[in-house]
């Protein structure tokens, strides 16, 4: 039984001038419908923002993002931003409230990523909507390809794969990927998928969306 | 004796006299040592002749038959004597021999008196009475008797008395075992699963302890039989306790499984519960323990419906499952109903009213309802099992691999690959779509047998089955070229809705449920008979079976119409 993730994808899909968050969501989803994908249910990410107490003053505090993701329903992800990051059970939420001496949940910053999944034969498409505290701020689009597990073999594919949907928005092979040792045998994990959405969630944080297109 | 000079050796006593004094110049004189008389008299003075009866401490003498004869005078003789001490050493001595002297002449004197029997005569001493008439009898032998017939009395009497004392304790414990209400108690509680709240005994008749999940409590009570009337006798059933068990679990149940055809009036639905008459007890159990098992036995019905029915309002299946009343009607293939139903009888109507008229012929399947016994008892060892239990505080009940699906961000697949994913509603449909196809393919290979003589058809059933598959092996020959015409075997696979055939060539079919279609395929396998030809039956056989040379010129001849066969049997499915 081990272990076996598939190689995944975020990206970030530029709202669509002139256009809505939801509508420039509805264009991609038709493009995937046409294309000859399924839709197999709905998938939902998010990610707390805690606060570590205690630092010496000076020094910025460092900030711990939990993340869960529908994929893995009993799992639950704890990650510093490029630190280590930890893979844990489900009452890891409890165990954080126990430890709210040491680290404190900012309220705000709670952001989720909700959407609808498409299976197209060996490729899972999960296009979904950013929000931070019920304002959308973008959209995602997570691309799997569950076969391989080695992200440097089928970049490549995937990358025309979203080519014919996503036109030009096509991302570069994301960070995570590229830092894999060459050589070796480097498989993908759940922490690179977490890794890349915490990324996009930072950008899309910092990024200012005009008010025209919030809707 | 040699020579020498002769040496004198003189022995002499060593003079060991005691010294009486040393004189001035040194000359000691010595006390004259005592001659041979006087040794010999102070060693008679040592002699005591009368031991213990006088005292001869001061030397008088003591006579005790003549005390008061000569008392007096002995206390003078007393008084003078303390003036000298020992006269003579010998002196003690012969007064002690006169006394003898003298008492032996009275006994000599007496002795020749009474001889005489003129002045004196022994007469024994006075004896009881009664005994004087049986002076004829040594007294000894007569104790002896007498002692006898005392003792056999006594014995008598302690042999009786431990009669009835044994008597008494058997009855005792006989009366104990049955009337005591302790005694009573620890045989339920060697049985039965007890506890004190207060002063009220609580029982445990549930499964709770064997894994089950059902919230029934199922505590049953232990009460105290007091209305015996001591006065009568004791009825042979009586029991000291009684059980009071819950209200909802009285009478007996079990639950029913059939197959019909699918009743065409919706409202006949829920209306079956048919009465099976009661077990008759062991001799020797106790009645609360066959009303304890009574009464679990339908708290695992209850729990055995309760699932199904559960399962069968969660679970989607394209023919949605009814649940009426206390029976659930699933429709395993269309045309056919399953139900499954609880009977439960409170046990208070008589049997006469609720059994109609005539009894059904019952499409009881008893392995069903055994099967859903075992498959709930499974489902309780599976809660307590070791691969669940001892489990850590913080994880949930379930397979232990399931605890590493967080660490180890199991997907939905595996997930789901860990967990069960059939209910005790499914497993029992699929059961019962096997029995169903199972006992229709037999019926159908045997009406053919049966409909076609020529060629046979037999059927070969395998012993070894599973829940969900069967097999049967048909062969098709003709009567008296078994051994040639071995060509057309047929293994059945029967499993839950497909039966699969693999034909001895090689070629695999798969055919449904129908049983029509079964019927299609059997046939088109028998070669078809035409009266009075008796070599058209090898016609069918395969060619590499034949070695027979006239066999094969007899082929040659009826070419043709071989070849019209093989093409007929060749577009079969």
């Amino acid at each position: 039984m081990g272990v076996a993730t598939d190689t995944e994808t975020v990206c970030h899909v530029p709202v669509a001038e002139g256009k809505s968050v939801q509508q420039t969501v509805d264009i991609v989803h038709k493009k995937l419908e046409q294309l000859g994908a399924v839709k197999h249910g709905s998938f939902c990410v998010d990610c707390e923002t805690y606060h570590a107490t205690g630092n010496a003053s000076g020094q910025p505090s460092k900030l711990l993002y939990v993340m869960h993701n529908s994929e893995t329903p009993l799992s639950c992800m704890a990650l510093f931003e490029g630190g280590p990051c930890l893979i844990a059970d489900a009452n890891f939420d409890v165990l954080m409230v126990k430890l709210k001496s040491h680290f404190q949940n900012a309220k705000g910053h709670k952001v989720e990523c909700r959407g609808s999944r498409y299976r197209y034969c060996d490729f899972l498409i999960k296009v979904g909507t950013v929000t931070m505290s019920s304002s959308a701020r973008g959209i995602s689009v997570e691309v799997e390809y569950c076969p391989c597990i080695v992200p440097g073999d089928c970049w490549n594919l995937m990358k025309e794969f979203m080519l014919s949907f996503l036109g030009t928005n096509v991302p570069e092979l994301p960070s995570v990927f590229a830092a894999k040792p060459e050589g070796l045998f480097a498989p993908a994990d759940c922490v690179d998928t977490m890794t890349q959405y915490l990324e996009l969630f930072n950008k899309l944080r910092k990024l200012q969306i005009s008010g025209s297109n919030v809707r | 004796m040699s020579s020498g000079p002769a040496v004198r050796v003189s022995i002499e006593s060593s003079c060991e006299k005691q010294v009486q004094e040393v004189s001035l110049d040194g000359t000691e004189t010595y006390v004259p040592p005592l001659s041979m008389s006087q040794n010999l008299a102070k060693l008679a003075q040592r002699i005591d002749f009368s031991q213990g009866s006088d005292s001869e401490d001061d030397g008088a003498e003591g006579e005790p038959r003549d005390r008061e004869w000569g008392k007096q005078e002995t206390e003078e003789e007393e008084g003078t004597l303390k003036f000298q001490p020992s006269l003579w050493p010998w002196d003690s001595v012969r007064n002690n021999l006169r006394s003898a002297l003298t008492e032996m002449c009275v006994l000599y004197d007496v002795l020749s008196v009474v001889k005489e029997k003129k002045y004196m005569a022994l007469d024994p001493v006075s004896q009881d009475p009664t005994r004087v008439l049986c002076a004829l009898q040594t007294p000894q032998v007569f104790q002896l008797i007498s002692k006898k017939k005392s003792l056999a009395t006594a014995a008598q009497l302690l042999l009786k008395g431990a009669e009835k004392l044994s008597k008494s304790v058997a009855e005792n414990q006989e009366n104990r075992r049955q009337r005591d209400f302790n005694s009573e108690l620890l045989r339920l509680r060697s049985q039965w699963k007890l506890r004190k709240v207060g002063d009220k005994i609580l029982g445990d008749l549930s499964y709770r302890s064997a894994g089950s999940l059902f919230p029934h409590h199922g505590t049953f009570e232990v009460i105290k039989n007091t209305d015996i009337d001591l006065d009568k006798k004791t009825p042979e059933d009586y029991c000291p306790l009684n059980v009071q068990i819950p209200s909802d679990l009285e009478g007996s149940a079990y639950i029913k499984v059939s197959i019909q055809k699918q009743a065409p009036d919706i409202g006949d639905l829920g209306t079956i519960s048919l009465f099976r008459r009661p077990q008759k007890n062991k001799v020797g159990t106790q009645p609360w323990h066959v009303k304890l098992e009574a009464a679990q036995n339908v708290l695992l019905c209850k729990e055995i419906f309760a699932q199904l029915s559960r399962e069968a309002v969660q679970i989607k299946s394209q023919i949605p499952h009814i649940v009426v009343k206390n029976q659930i009607i699933s429709q395993p293939f269309p045309g056919l109903q399953l139900s499954i139903s609880l009977c439960h009888s409170t046990g208070e109507k008589k049997p006469s009213r609720t059994s109609p008229d005539k009894p059904k012929p019952d499409d009881h399947l008893y392995v069903l309802e055994h099967n859903l016994h075992q498959m709930i008892r499974e489902f309780h060892k599976q809660q307590l099992s070791s691969v669940v239990m001892p489990h850590p505080a913080s994880a949930p009940f379930g397979h232990k691999r399931l605890r590493l699906a967080g660490p180890l961000a199991y997907d939905k697949a595996e997930i789901c690959s860990l967990q069960q994913s059939e209910g005790l509603l499914e497993k029992i449909i699929k059961q019962a779509k096997h029995i169903f196809l199972r006992s229709r393919t037999a019926r159908t290979i045997d009406s053919l047998a049966s409909r076609i003589e020529d060629p046979q058809i037999q059927a070969h059933w395998s012993n070894i089955n599973d829940v969900y598959e069967s097999s049967v092996k048909v062969l098709i020959t003709s009567q008296g070229y078994e051994q040639i015409c071995k060509s057309i075997q047929l293994q059945l696979n029967i499993g839950v809705e497909q039966i699969r055939v693999v034909h001895r060539d090689g070629r695999v079919i798969t055919l449904s449920h129908q049983e029509q279609e079964l019927q299609d395929f059997l046939l088109s396998q028998v070669p078809k008979q035409k009266p009075g030809n008796h070599f058209y039956q090898i016609n069918t056989v395969s060619a590499s079976s034949i070695n027979n040379r006239d066999v094969w010129i007899e082929l040659l001849v009826l070419q043709k119409k071989l070849l019209l066969n093989i093409c007929l049997y060749g577009t079969d499915l």
